[in-house]
């Protein structure tokens, strides 16, 4: 039997190479072995990308020469030359996902960008390579201490795949040197699912710009340094890695976490987690028109649609509905940091008050500017300071089984749904003009049917809805009222995912 | 409303995989509730908690694997722990006597398992100190109070365990050398 000899693609592209482009790539190469000190297998896979890259661009018909001037060595920095020293310990916030996770169902959460282009993978791993070093807090793997987890710096090449598996399921983030976030590639869509510990929606979104960036860069698009945007050749600054609850001054009263049950949409819970992803992309300027309508802030209006649309998708008659709808503490105690920062109200309303979208969207402005304050806030973050001091001397084997046992008995009870919403993201015109649209997806809880979220870009406002239930009745009901509003909806999302 | 899929369609053996874990996990609750009924029902001695902590074992080294730090050093740790766990109730339920000299040598074992597997992949697995770190705190301990305890011949057991511990523990720390101050440090952080 003829023994197969495998052909490697990158030999054979150097067969075709001039005398002056094989030095070139030697020397290019001799370069890239100075900036990477991996152990060898990760170093490998590190020099294949740069050789993917450097032969679709060939394939693309550029000159070698400014196929190598965007793959610039430089780029890497001194990220993969110098071995791991640091560590983080985890924000007040990050402490309970790792205690709390389980194997179905960990913090996870999805922002994804929608290009004009088909994504190229090649160039996507490239700019991942180039983009990590940037980020060294999302450049870690989760680790057990005695009494906390932490996050341990790794040194490795971080990965991009495509897209097979449903939305926002659990990282795999037990072996050694793992990742703690996914990026994802389908068609035009480039897709980030970070695991909780590591960031929040607004972190996680600056990650997302600055991938997003270099993938563009790296394309061929060329725009002058923009402050909205990280320069992912700068060096990493403190304050932007920082555990930011720290400085919020101490002190006042701690009130927040404990509340009624509410009442949960009607439903059988599905075995898949989601079950379905819903994205209604709407009309920006009309859906602001909309809410303007009603005098009320966006957030609010759609708050005023979510509880009619929730009473329309549950049996129950009586009791309270509760929505949950983050913080973000940036806008309290500004800060750079692309770590956690955030804490959540719950916006509550009886099911009898819930007639029209109308009459209740003044109670929900009035509830949102008293319970999402800043002095509300504060004292919910004390709240979460007490309770990490409280159990900072727990060894973490006493403390997981009961954050467990407590969160799978209170869990997302006490809310009917959530809505976060990331506000308006920008990009430099030269970038934008590349992008289609922006979603946010959010996790599944226990036993909330939908969590919503929302993210505007360019014109599109991207309402985004999972799933935990196979009863459609929520989302036709909100696109139902937002059509009635003359906001234009598209509804676009995944199939239901059934066993 | 007309929803467009634009989302990739999944493998069902994803799905189905998922199921079965699951199905595994409830024949296995399942058997944790009949066994100790039968054992009360047919009478003599309690083999049932044997059954209990076996099974135990297997759900927590096949089902419910770790979810942080699931490496072989972990793993074998956890092996070592429940081995020694099941030995104890063995001793206790079943026919008493043996464990005390048994369970330090299992553990003296399990320790130079541990320590092997540590030192043959050591740039990889320093990442993965804690559990072995607390066997040997465990070892050593145990060796401690066993040795202030009990006062009969077999005791050989015990100091044979608890000097092993020591003399791993010096070895890490002589081999990992400020690296492993600074892996205490962040291994036993309450910030």
């Amino acid at each position: 039997m003829k023994k197969k000899i495998a052909v490697n693609p990158f030999e054979e592209y150097e067969k075709q190479c001039t005398d002056d482009e094989l030095c070139r790539l030697e020397e290019f190469f001799a370069e890239f072995d100075m900036h990477c000190r991996l152990r060898s297998e990760e170093k490998k896979k590190l020099r294949e990308d740069f050789e993917r890259a450097v032969m679709y661009y060939a394939r693309e018909g550029l000159s070698l020469e400014k196929a190598l001037r965007r793959l610039d060595i430089k780029h890497l920095g001194g990220f993969y030359a110098r071995p791991p020293v640091l560590w983080f310990a985890l924000d007040d916030a990050a402490k309970v996902y790792p205690l709390s996770m389980q194997h179905v169902s960990m913090a996870v959460f999805r922002l994804a960008v929608y290009l004009k282009k088909e994504v190229v993978p090649p160039l996507l791993q490239m700019a991942l390579n180039f983009t990590i070093k940037r980020f060294p807090t999302f450049a870690t793997t989760l680790k057990k201490g005695f009494f906390w987890h932490y996050l341990d710096t790794t040194k490795r090449r971080f990965c991009t795949q495509e897209e097979n598996d449903i939305p926002c399921q659990p990282i795999k983030v037990s072996g050694s040197g793992s990742q703690t976030f996914r990026v994802l590639y389908h068609k035009n869509r480039i897709s980030v699912e970070f695991f909780h510990v590591l960031t929040d929606g607004t972190g996680g979104m600056t990650f997302l710009k600055t991938l997003t960036a270099e993938y563009l860069r790296l394309t061929g698009v060329d725009t002058p340094p923009d402050e909205t945007l990280w320069d992912i050749d700068a060096t990493p600054a403190a304050g932007e890695f920082e555990n930011a609850f720290a400085m919020v001054p101490k002190g006042g009263s701690a009130s927040g976490f404990v509340d009624k049950a509410a009442v949960q949409l009607s439903g059988r819970l599905s075995e898949n987690r989601p079950c379905r992803i819903v994205h209604l992309k709407l009309d920006a300027a009309g859906l602001k028109a909309a809410a303007s309508r009603r005098g009320a802030t966006v957030t609010a209006y759609l708050l005023s649609l979510m509880f009619i649309a929730g009473k329309a998708a549950t049996d129950e008659l009586r009791g309270e509905a509760s929505i949950q709808v983050p913080v973000n503490m940036r806008k309290f105690y500004p800060s750079q940091t692309v770590r956690n920062f955030a804490m959540y109200c719950g916006i509550r309303l009886p099911l009898e008050q819930l007639d029209s979208a109308e009459a209740i969207v003044g109670e929900i402005d009035a509830q949102l500017k008293r319970k999402a304050s800043k002095q509300a806030m504060s004292e919910m973050l004390t709240a979460t300071e007490n309770m990490v001091n409280m159990l900072k001397y727990v060894p973490l084997a006493v403390k997981q089984p009961v954050a467990k046992l407590v969160y799978g008995f209170l869990g997302d009870k006490i809310f009917t749904n959530t809505l976060s919403n990331l506000g308006v993201v920008t990009m430099p015109e030269a970038f934008a003009e590349h992008i289609q649209s922006m979603d946010f997806v959010l996790g599944t809880a226990i036993t909330n049917r939908v969590e919503c979220a929302l993210v505007t870009f360019g014109g599109t406002a991207t309402f985004s809805i999972t799933k935990m239930t196979a009863d459609p009745s929520f989302e036709e009901k909100m696109y139902d009222l937002l059509c009635a509003d003359g906001v234009r909806v598209r509804a676009e999302g995944s199939m239901l995912y059934e066993n | 409303m007309k929803i467009e899929v634009t989302y990739p369609a999944v493998p069902k053996r994803r799905l189905r995989r998922r199921r079965l874990k699951s199905a595994a996990g409830w024949l296995l609750l399942f058997a944790a509730y009949i066994c100790p009924i039968v054992n009360m029902v047919t009478g003599g001695k309690a083999w049932s908690v044997i059954v209990l902590i076996s099974l135990y074992m297997v759900w927590m080294l096949l089902l419910s694997t770790d979810l942080v730090e699931y490496n072989r050093i972990s793993q074998f740790t956890r092996l070592i722990f429940c081995a020694c766990a099941l030995l104890a109730a063995i001793d206790v339920f079943i026919s008493s006597g043996w464990a005390i000299e048994v369970v330090p040598i299992v553990c003296f074992s399990g320790l130079t398992v541990a320590g092997i597997l540590f030192f043959t992949d050591f740039e990889k697995q320093k990442q993965n100190m804690l559990p072995m770190l607390l066997l040997i705190f465990m070892a050593m301990g145990a060796s401690v109070v066993g040795l202030c305890l009990w006062h009969e011949e077999s005791r050989w057991a015990l100091a044979v365990m608890g000097a092993f511990a020591l003399a791993l523990l010096v070895a890490c720390a002589v081999t990992l050398g400020s690296e492993f101050k600074r892996e205490l440090r962040r291994r036993f952080h309450t910030k």
